[in-house]
């Protein structure tokens, strides 16, 4: 009747491993020869019952990846810890592998022997194949040393650290993980709520990008490009942020350095000069284009208004050629002064430039011009000098 | 806008001052006003000061024009004083034509130029 009892839960027993699958759950004898071979160990490589049962496990493992003696080394292994995992390739009966991860549990006898052995495997080279890509993402972040490529999650607390980030932010990723991301910005930006406007731009439009002020730990700002971009899960809901940084503080450096030298430039370029009361110079120096020109008209006029000056002599002695853009920045000059109530007066006409203004066929209307910059000074002075009579006589009369 | 248009006088010239935002009502008082001034002093001379505009479009570039026009019909003559550099540039850029308008630094600059040019007429007659 025991006996029964015992025989039967057994079968029931034997009945739920053989409906186990996906799992191999093997018996083993104590010199690791195969007695059982249930439905799930045949899914997974493919050997039917009467080509197992009976041989060494070994057969199950390439020995060109597991030596038998490693094997019978595992068992031990097993014997003596009571519990041992096992992960490598093993071979189906096609010739092809999988990735198993194997436990070997010893069974003990009444009398502490060890009796056998369960092994119990299922094929995960699916997750092996997911972690080493994983891994090999993870290198790829770690070999970016440029870039900040991190993740934020949806909240924006960042989740990951990469080499890159250290050296642009000097923070290390025990420092930031689990902070909120706008530690990274500066006083006003945290006020106005810019990483969650980042985040909600990046969001609506896919990706985000951006420039601006970002703080390092030690409290000094560095001008950031920065590109925003959301992770979605299989719903499309947004689970988190991609961001990618770079420290742009050289380039805009550099950029300002430009435009300084270019502003220097330009103010070098038109001097205006008093020489005499009420007498201005502008001497031209150079090819004229219409920003140059521009900035003449500005610089002069602003002098005119400042120091009253009545008469202006634009000398063009040091321009190389007059062609008629350069002429028609000259006309709106004098032109402008004129509107202002200042007479200007052309001078350093050479030969060449007065036959190429004619044959251009330039008009230069009423403007007096005069050949050398001392001509020219002196007509200055007779006009001013004409206004002061005028003046003189008013004031006898 | 202005009810009263600024307008004062120094001898035989006539001082109008243009300022603030002009809109069509404004400037059709600013004309009756300074021709029958013009006319009730037989004035030799109009000075119009600018200098209060900070910005002068083409619509005020012709209302200029007008008013210089009307003054020379009733046999006197005009100039405009304190265009300032930004105005001066905007109405070059502009390309509204001003070659007919005589201009002069400041009042005193103005009143002289006036005085000039009121000889030089004098003296075609």
């Amino acid at each position: 009747m025991a006996e029964t009892g015992v025989d039967s839960a057994l079968t029931a027993y034997e009945t739920m491993i053989d409906s186990i699958t996906d799992y191999e759950i093997v018996r083993l004898d104590p010199e690791g020869t195969i007695l059982t071979w249930p439905c799930g160990a045949r899914q997974l490589t493919g050997y039917s019952a009467d080509e197992v049962v009976g041989r060494p496990l070994t057969m199950l493992y390439p020995s060109d990846e597991v030596p038998a003696e490693r094997l019978l080394g595992e068992l031990r292994v097993a014997a003596d810890k009571g519990r041992h995992k096992i992960e490598s390739w093993q071979a189906r009966r096609d010739g092809a592998r999988f990735w198993a991860s194997a436990v070997l549990t010893p069974i003990h006898a009444d009398d502490r022997s060890v009796s056998g052995y369960v092994l119990v495997a299922r094929d995960v080279s699916e997750a092996r194949s997911q972690e080493i890509a994983m891994r090999g993402m993870e290198q790829m972040l770690d070999a970016i040393t440029d870039y900040e490529v991190i993740r934020l999650d949806a909240q924006g607390v960042v989740q990951s650290w990469n080499p890159g980030a250290q050296t642009l932010k000097q923070y290390t990723a025990d420092e930031v993980l689990g902070h909120h991301v706008s530690m990274f910005y500066v006083e006003e930006d945290i006020r106005s709520g810019l990483a969650e406007r980042e985040m909600a731009a990046a969001t609506r439009a896919g990706r985000y990008e951006t420039e601006g002020w970002r703080v390092r730990k030690d409290g000094s700002r560095f001008w950031s490009s920065i590109s925003l971009s959301p992770i979605r899960d299989d719903t499309g809901a947004v689970t988190g942020y991609v961001k990618v940084a770079r420290d742009l503080s050289e380039r805009r450096e550099q950029e300002q350095l430009v435009q300084r030298q270019r502003d220097e430039i330009l103010e070098l370029s038109t001097p205006v000069i008093q020489v005499w009361d009420k007498v201005l110079v502008l001497p031209i120096i150079g090819t004229l284009d219409s920003a140059r020109a521009a900035r003449l008209t500005e610089s002069l006029l602003e002098r005119i208004a400042a120091d009253q000056a009545e008469v202006v002599i634009l000398d063009i002695s040091g321009v190389p050629a007059i062609d008629t853009d350069v002429a028609q920045h000259l006309l709106k000059t004098v032109e402008a002064a004129r509107l202002m109530g200042t007479t200007s007066i052309l001078s350093g006409v050479r030969p060449e430039t007065a036959q190429a203004i004619v044959h251009l066929g330039i008009e230069l209307g009423k403007l007096r011009s005069r050949n050398s910059l001392q001509d020219a000074l002196q007509l200055a002075i007779r006009l001013v000098g004409a206004g002061a009579t005028d003046e003189r006589t008013s004031a006898h009369a | 806008m202005l009810e009263q248009v600024p307008l004062q006088r120094i001898g035989h010239t006539i001082i109008v001052t243009l300022q603030g935002d002009l809109d069509d009502a404004t400037v059709e008082r600013i004309e009756r006003a300074v021709t029958d001034q013009v006319a009730k002093i037989r004035a030799r001379g109009v000075l119009i000061d600018v200098s209060g505009l900070a910005v002068v479009d083409s619509f005020v570039a012709r209302v200029i024009a007008r008013l210089v026009g009307m003054v020379s019909l009733l046999g006197a003559v005009s100039t405009i004083v304190g265009i300032q550099p930004a105005v001066a540039i905007t109405l070059v850029e502009l390309g509204v034509p001003m070659e007919h308008v005589h201009t002069a630094l400041n009042a005193e600059q103005g009143m002289q130029r006036l005085r000039r040019m009121w000889d030089d007429a004098a003296g075609h007659r």
